[in-house]
């Protein structure tokens, strides 16, 4: 029966009905019960669900999507003639808020500024992009690898040269990145 | 019952691109999975990537780590031009636009060595400045 909105508010019965107690349905019911239809239904959801397609991926075989600005390890970049990016400028290094960048710099026998030491201590890092936003020569990128776990702590601090074999390893994709992106930087 | 229809289609199109029963048979000890889909490309270390567009965006791209590797297979083994399509963050494989210009100094790809012999281990780059003291020998 239709609930009407309108006219004297009145109490609605809306549990479930009684169930009819007519032959019928008692013997209806007592077969359903003895034949075990509900189990038998369980096992028809589970059995369905081996062909349906899984929500879940199958890593390592596939991937999640990631943005091309995703923010993953750091690398040192070099320019096109192998020439390493890095001036030593140290904008990465003061900017860091979790000061995990170390840098010491002189110059070099060509009279060039670069630095000599160019640590990260990446078990400091809070991965927030701030040093590759600092960068005047996109020298220190966050690149997408986030495939670097290890077994031990100390495997994590990174020097330049583990830096810039990631550099060399990855420019590949982070200039595909960074070309991608360029209208938005 | 052209749902149905469809799903045995599927599976025997899987296991055709597999090698028959025996090598679906093995893909699946291997990958937990048989799907079939287009091959898009190999890159140097033999490593296949396939696609189809069928399957939901996560599931459309895969990679079939080379029989080298056998079950030793690690996602840090997708080199970098590839990663970034099997990572959707473009749509051209690098066999159709390559991300940028071969370098002569870039490197192999190197998967994640923590763990073994060739993991990295950490050194300084400078001299250190602080040296300890010798004492002056009177004689």
């Amino acid at each position: 029966m239709p609930l009407k909105l309108y006219g004297l508010a009145r109490n609605v019965n809306i549990s479930d009905k009684d169930p009819d107690m007519d032959w019928k349905s008692i013997t209806d019911r007592a077969a359903t019960r003895m034949f075990f239809k509900e189990l038998f239904k369980g096992y028809g959801i589970t059995g369905s669900y081996l062909f349906r397609e899984p929500a879940t991926i199958n890593y390592p075989f596939e991937k999640g999507p990631l943005s091309p600005r995703f923010r993953g390890e750091h690398a040192l970049r070099r320019y096109p003639s192998g020439e390493e990016r890095c001036i030593a400028c140290k904008l990465c290094e003061a900017i860091c808020p979790a000061q995990a960048i170390t840098i010491e710099a002189e110059t070099r026998e060509d009279g060039s500024r670069r630095t000599t030491r160019y640590d990260i201590d990446m078990t400091k890092c809070i991965f927030c992009g701030f040093c590759q936003e600092a960068c005047p020569v996109d020298a220190i990128v966050e690149g997408p690898n986030f495939e670097y776990s290890t077994e031990t702590h100390e495997e994590l601090l990174y020097n330049k040269e583990k830096l810039l074999q990631n550099g060399d390893k990855w420019e590949a994709e982070i200039a595909g990145n960074l070309k991608a992106d360029y209208l938005y930087r | 019952m052209s749902k149905y229809l469809e799903k045995l289609r599927n599976c025997r199109l899987a296991i055709k691109q597999n090698g028959g029963i025996i090598g679906a048979y093995l893909q699946l000890f291997r990958t937990d999975e048989l799907k079939y889909g287009n091959h898009i490309g190999t890159d140097k270390y033999g490593n296949k990537y396939y696609e189809n567009k069928s399957y939901f965006v996560a599931r459309s791209r895969w990679i079939d780590y080379a029989p080298k590797y056998g079950y030793d297979f690690d996602g840090s083994q997708v080199p970098a031009d590839w990663h970034r399509w099997l990572h959707y963050m473009t749509d051209d494989p690098p066999t159709k636009v390559k991300p940028c210009p071969d370098r002569e100094w870039m490197t192999d790809h190197e998967e994640n060595l923590s763990g073994t012999t060739g993991q990295y281990v950490p050194y300084s780059t400078v001299t250190p400045k602080i040296h300890s003291w010798n004492p002056p020998k009177n004689n």
